[in-house]
């Protein structure tokens, strides 16, 4: 963590980060009005005293929705990649352990899902298990752990027929103890830049299906949502879809940015290690 | 016998290291030494015959069975290169304490502390990174968790061929001293060292052993052309190693 902290790019993504991690827990309490308050006295306003960042197209206030969905974009976003970290990390770790037939039939598995075209698995899945947020991040975080399996099997295959790991086995050490002690610490550097830059795209994601009404639904504030709001409404209100793009954008560059950094910071210390 | 893939790599090999002995393993690379080492670990399989440590034959293991004779310790195993059998990112001393964690042990950095002291060392190295080290500590440490469960055999797989001249001869007396301790089986293609620290010498040649007897004996009075083009190839500072064409008869003979 240190060393990420003295890397100015992942000082940055880490404040920015902390800071929208914030926004989450406590921005439905200090949103000045109800997000879900309609007043139609007050439609798709600009921005002014009472509403800093304007209304909507039901008179709602638009800062209020932008904090109060905070927590849901990242929340939905957090489910994904733990769906794909789960389903990637596990079979790609066991892949390099448990025997050919196990590591052709992930191999398979995950190739499988690689071929899968996104929206179509996400509205089938949605179909299929009912439109909701759970459902919609399930089939997210499907489509997101091939890129965990293949990181995780990469960092581990080297790591597997080390001499060391030879040597730990040779205790009688069980798979848990070895994979806990020797495998896990070099696979985790690859795992943390996957799971920060997959946080990024899941984002990306989850606001892209909430602008097509897949997952979270209306009247719930998420920052896709608002986007997509403010996209009907754009000669109305041009400036509408600023913030909540820019917010969107500015997450993902900082889950990005850390992603970037912790490369950066792991690099080096393996450099190191090389070098020594 | 011994199969990798479709080759068989060892065949016919009938050999016994004694408590208190030192028996040296040599033959060319690819004849099979490193094999042997393993098959009595486990790490092989051995298809026919049998390998007998500590009244266990360890052909007959599998899982379960064979986790809980290498917990057992009886055996243990000695890497080429330090530097890569220590894992880079953990102290030296979790590292040799290893198979008594694995064990559930308590008062691991007390053993630990104890098993660097009888190799030499000092226990604060125990805190140390293997990169913050030196290769003979390195392979001494390496000694030190081999050592660290009392074992009935200790198999060096070319224990000191990494190391510097000095590093080299201080882990060859470093073997010497444990000799009372543990039976040892020391592989090499260093005809100089086996010849230094070896009681007996066993010759391998393509998976087989083709002569076998006192250290004195094999080096001085090879029987097997292999044995005498080995002994006659060692490289020797009067420079009068054997000559390319007597090489040449004898790999002929073969």
């Amino acid at each position: 963590m240190r060393a990420i902290l003295r890397h100015r790019l992942g000082a940055a993504s880490v404040t920015f980060l902390l800071l929208v991690a914030l926004l989450a827990v406590v921005g439905p309490w200090v949103a000045p009005y109800d997000p879900l308050a309609q007043n139609q006295d007050a439609l798709l306003q600009g921005p002014s005293a009472a509403h800093w960042l304007g209304t909507d197209n039901l008179g709602r206030d638009e800062l209020s929705r932008l904090l109060a969905g905070s927590r849901l974009s990242l929340l939905a976003a957090l489910e994904a990649v733990l769906v794909g970290l789960v389903l990637g990390t596990v079979p790609g770790l066991l892949s390099v352990y448990l025997g050919r037939v196990f590591e052709w039939t992930t191999l398979r598995v995950m190739d499988a899902f690689v071929t899968l075209p996104f929206l179509v698995f996400a509205v089938a899945m949605t179909a299929l298990l009912g439109n909701g947020l759970t459902q919609a991040m399930l089939a997210v975080g499907i489509l997101v752990s091939p890129a965990f399996y293949r990181v995780t099997r990469a960092a581990a295959f080297p790591v597997a027929g080390a001499q060391y790991v030879e040597a730990a086995r040779l205790t009688g050490a069980p798979a848990w103890f070895v994979l806990r002690r020797h495998v896990w610490p070099k696979v985790l550097p690859a795992v943390a830049v996957t799971t920060a830059a997959t946080l990024g795209s899941s984002l990306v994601i989850v606001s892209s299906l909430t602008f097509l009404g897949i997952g979270i639904q209306p009247p719930e504030p998420t920052w896709g949502g608002m986007l997509a709001t403010s996209l009907e409404y754009l000669f109305q209100r041009p400036t509408a879809p600023l913030v909540p793009a820019l917010l969107v954008i500015l997450t993902v560059g900082a889950c990005n940015g850390l992603a970037d950094a912790l490369r950066d910071v792991t690099g080096s210390r393996e450099a190191r290690r090389v070098a020594a | 016998m011994v199969s990798l893939g479709r080759r068989e790599i060892l065949h016919e090999v009938d050999l016994t290291v004694r408590p208190g002995e030192i028996v040296g393993l040599i033959g060319e690379t690819g004849s099979g030494k490193t094999t042997l080492a393993r098959s009595l670990l486990g790490l092989n399989r051995i298809e026919r015959g049998s390998a007998r440590v500590a009244g266990v034959d360890v052909a007959g293991l599998r899982g379960r069975a064979l986790r809980e004779f290498r917990r057992a310790g009886a055996v243990q195993y000695v890497f080429q290169d330090p530097l890569q059998s220590l894992d880079p990112d953990l102290p030296v001393g979790r590292s040799v304490g290893e198979a008594w964690e694995v064990r559930g042990a308590a008062d691991v950095a007390g053993r630990v502390a104890e098993a660097l002291v009888r190799v030499g060392l000092d226990p604060d190295l125990a805190a140390r990174l293997p990169s913050e080290v030196s290769g003979g500590q390195r392979q001494r440490a390496a000694i030190a968790r081999a050592m660290i469960t009392s074992p009935r055999l200790l198999l060096c797989d070319e224990p000191v061929s990494a190391l510097d001249a000095s590093s080299r001869t201080a882990v060859l007396e470093l073997l010497l001293d444990l000799r009372s301790s543990v039976g040892q089986l020391f592989i090499s293609h260093d005809l100089g060292s086996v010849a230094g620290v070896t009681d007996r010498i066993a010759v391998l040649y393509q998976g087989r052993i083709v002569e076998e007897g006192p250290t004195a004996q094999v080096i001085g009075e090879p029987q097997h052309p292999y044995t005498h083009l080995l002994v006659g190839s060692a490289p020797t500072l009067g420079g009068e190693s054997m000559s390319r064409h007597d090489r040449a008869a004898l790999r002929a003979q073969l």
